[in-house]
């Protein structure tokens, strides 16, 4: 999976699940401030990007310290590479 | 002690005939069938009944999605026939948040469709971190109650009596007595329900459904009627706004009637029949708490459903307590049953008949049933004057409701 993959794939999710137009989807996007996302949007999310990527990220403790689009698409990326270890 | 006077001053439906309160009664006036064969149905083993009277739901992504995540398909009609009643009653933004307005809305249960939908996602792999995080407050029983609420930023009294096809009218009379005893100056009211093949099973395995139409759909229900079969499922939403007089009259209101007389109680009795000797002592009650007479009302908007056990125990209490003289009809033959939304919607058809002075008939009545006779069945359109009018409301579980409203001639 290449890293447009990710950006795209991700896009996809917060386009579907949330409603929020592609304009606004760039990496430094606060998804709270910026994108409106809140404490019940962050569990959907979860279960969105889990669906989407094949991943599993619940109990992930780094879940907690994403603030921004640009960090989602690198924690998956990241994910993603530990997977295919 | 001394109770405040109780009026309605707001109206918003959204039902099987239309999304507002002028779709719904021009349906009426049209003598309109809603009903409709759903097909989809046939893949559901051992379901009998083929027919329904949907609702077209539209425009609900006008609900902002905070707002509508929390939403099922019940919640969503909730809201948008709470928004054509506030609209209706011209309440402000400063009334709704005041803390004196409650919000008392109801359904037979949480959104039957989100319910379902839930099962199916957690079932295959008994694998619950696939729910979405909103799907609990669709299924929730107080899902309508609670999203309007959320919604509005209402901060009053929030609660929701669910009692099946009693839940609009339960809900209406709480909101009744929460104005009347001091609790709230006003109450946004009623019901709302969801269509879906569970809901509608749960009366076929009874064989509670109309199923000899399936091919014929607009000739189905047929309350009071001899060749009734059954029950058929509708979906919708009504809403009213209750107020309390003095409020209304200094704001100017347009008042559709006043709340007189409410009863509810149980049968003791059966989970599923209903019971005449319970429903004439609702009704006897209602009309008692409302200080009239059973013959100074006009004009009866019956429960009716078209089950034979249900109509039969019905005309037989109407005609107990008012004879043959007062007219009755039921709404079931336009719209089929909307169940926990039924009292509140066929209260506002029936608000609209007081205020044209214009009885809808029962549609699909041709010849009342021997059971059913000795009542004054209004079967065709009757242009009459409507001073006082009184809504029954029958549910699941014995329970019974009844509400009187009076012309108010402020």
């Amino acid at each position: 999976m290449t890293q447009e993959d990710v950006i795209r794939m991700t896009n996809e999710v917060f386009a579907d699940s949330f409603e929020i137009p592609k304009e606004k989807l760039v990496p430094e996007a606060n998804i709270f401030n910026d994108l409106g996302l809140d404490s019940l949007d962050i569990v959907d999310l979860v279960v969105a990007l889990q669906k989407k990527f094949g991943v599993v990220i619940r109990s992930d403790e780094r879940v907690r310290t994403i603030r921004s689009l640009g960090d989602i698409y690198q924690f998956i990326a990241t994910i993603n590479k530990e997977m295919n270890k | 002690m001394s109770f405040r006077k109780v009026v309605i001053t707001g109206l918003g439906a959204i039902s099987p005939l239309g999304n507002s309160v002028g779709e719904l009664i021009s349906g009426l006036e049209g003598q309109k069938s809603a009903v409709e064969c759903i097909a989809e149905w046939e893949n559901y083993k051992g379901m009998r009944s083929m027919v329904a009277a949907p609702v077209r739901l539209e425009n609900e992504k006008l609900i902002p999605r905070h707002n509508r995540r929390s939403m099922g398909r019940l919640s969503i009609f909730a809201t948008q026939a709470a928004q054509e009643a506030i609209k209706d009653a011209l309440l402000s933004s400063e009334d709704l948040t005041s803390g004196k307005l409650g919000c008392i809305i109801s359904s037979t249960m949480g959104s039957a469709e989100s319910i379902a939908e839930a099962f199916e996602i957690m079932g295959p792999g008994k694998d619950l971190s696939l729910l979405p995080s909103t799907k609990f407050f669709q299924c929730i029983s107080h899902s309508a109650a609670m999203n309007v609420a959320q919604y509005l930023g209402i901060t009053g009294v929030v609660m929701a009596p669910c009692s099946a096809c009693a839940s609009a009218l339960q809900s209406i009379g709480l909101g009744y007595d929460l104005i009347r005893l001091g609790r709230q100056d006003l109450t946004i009211c009623g019901g709302a329900e969801g269509l879906h093949p569970s809901v509608v099973g749960s009366f076929d395995i009874l064989y509670a459904t109309s199923s000899n139409y399936n091919n014929t759909p607009k000739n189905t229900p047929r309350p009071f009627d001899v060749k009734r079969d059954g029950l058929v499922c509708g979906e919708g939403s009504g809403i009213l706004v209750l107020e309390e007089y003095e409020h209304a009259r200094k704001r100017g209101a347009k008042i559709y009637a006043e709340i007189i007389g409410y009863n509810t109680c149980g049968n003791g009795d059966h989970v599923s029949e209903s019971n005449r000797d319970a429903i004439i002592s609702c009704i006897r009650q209602s009309i008692a708490s409302s200080g009239i007479s059973a013959q100074d009302i006009d004009y009866i908007n019956a429960h009716a459903t078209a089950t034979i056990q249900g109509d039969k125990e019905e005309a037989f209490a109407i005609r107990e307590i008012f004879g043959g003289d007062t007219p009755v009809s039921s709404l079931k033959g336009y719209m089929g049953h909307t169940l926990g939304a039924s009292g509140a919607i066929e209260l506002i058809a029936s608000l609209i008949m007081m205020q044209k002075s214009r009885i809808y008939p029962t549609l699909n009545l041709q010849e009342p049933d021997k059971d059913c006779q000795g009542i004054n069945h209004v079967m065709k359109l009757m242009d009459k004057s409507i001073n006082i009018l009184l809504k029954n409301c029958f549910a699941f579980g014995g329970i019974n409701a009844t509400l009187i409203c009076k012309k108010c001639l402020a």
